[in-house]
């Protein structure tokens, strides 16, 4: 079809009309074209945007080092005792990403027990960042929960 | 995800790379230059204590 197609946006009622082509296939509906940007995801509430981790991952890495999840991640590498590096799938066009970390000692519980635990993460290149855990004094620690969320 | 890709380190120490999907896939990961051996994940110990010491024979 080659006429402009309605479309709402998700977060309210305003409209915009995109000009591309609709292809009604036989599970899926695929576009081609542009779509106007949501100017915030319908999840959000407020004017300020909201912007999805591009990487995360879930890993064990006490005993057998185990990734329980994530999403544009090919792999966990392990360096040594609480050091690692978290590889993607896709690689990010410069190494201004943020990496937000999580941890925890063990699978069940937590608080007391992560007191003078510290998961670390930068970025190392465009395509992996560094992923360390420590004890006090900087020391070098297998935490059995490892977490990492990638922003750019 | 039961197999493991494991390559010597510059300082001689092992790297153990644990792949989310496929061993394939993960094999971009390798460091350039670098050999490396595909193996059973029941081939890498699960006991760390002696971690930083691990080397491939």
């Amino acid at each position: 079809m080659d006429s402009g197609l309605m479309v709402t946006k998700v977060n309210g009622n305003s409209t915009s009309t995109f000009g591309g082509d609709v292809d009604l296939g036989a599970n899926n509906l695929t576009t081609t074209g542009t779509l106007p940007a949501p100017d915030a995801l319908s999840t959000a509430s407020g004017s300020a945007p909201s912007y999805s981790a591009r990487a995360w991952v879930n890993f064990q890495g006490s005993g057998t080092v185990t990734i329980r999840a994530s999403e544009n991640v090919t792999s966990v590498t392990d360096l040594a005792v609480g050091r690692y590096e978290v590889n993607f799938t896709n690689a990010f066009a410069d190494v201004n990403y943020v990496c937000v970390t999580g941890l925890n000692l063990n699978t069940a519980g937590g608080g007391s027990v992560n007191y003078n635990r510290m998961a670390v993460s930068n970025p190392a290149t465009t395509s992996k960042a560094y992923y360390n855990t420590f004890s006090t004094n900087a020391v070098l620690i297998d935490v059995n929960v490892n977490q990492l969320a990638v922003f750019r | 995800m039961d197999k493991r890709i494991v390559y010597t380190q510059d300082d001689g120490t092992v790297a153990v790379i644990v792949p989310t999907v496929s061993v394939e896939l993960a094999l971009k990961d390798v460091p350039t230059g670098k050999e490396y051996h595909i193996v059973d994940v029941s081939e890498v110990p699960s006991d760390r204590t002696f971690r930083d010491a691990w080397t491939w024979e």
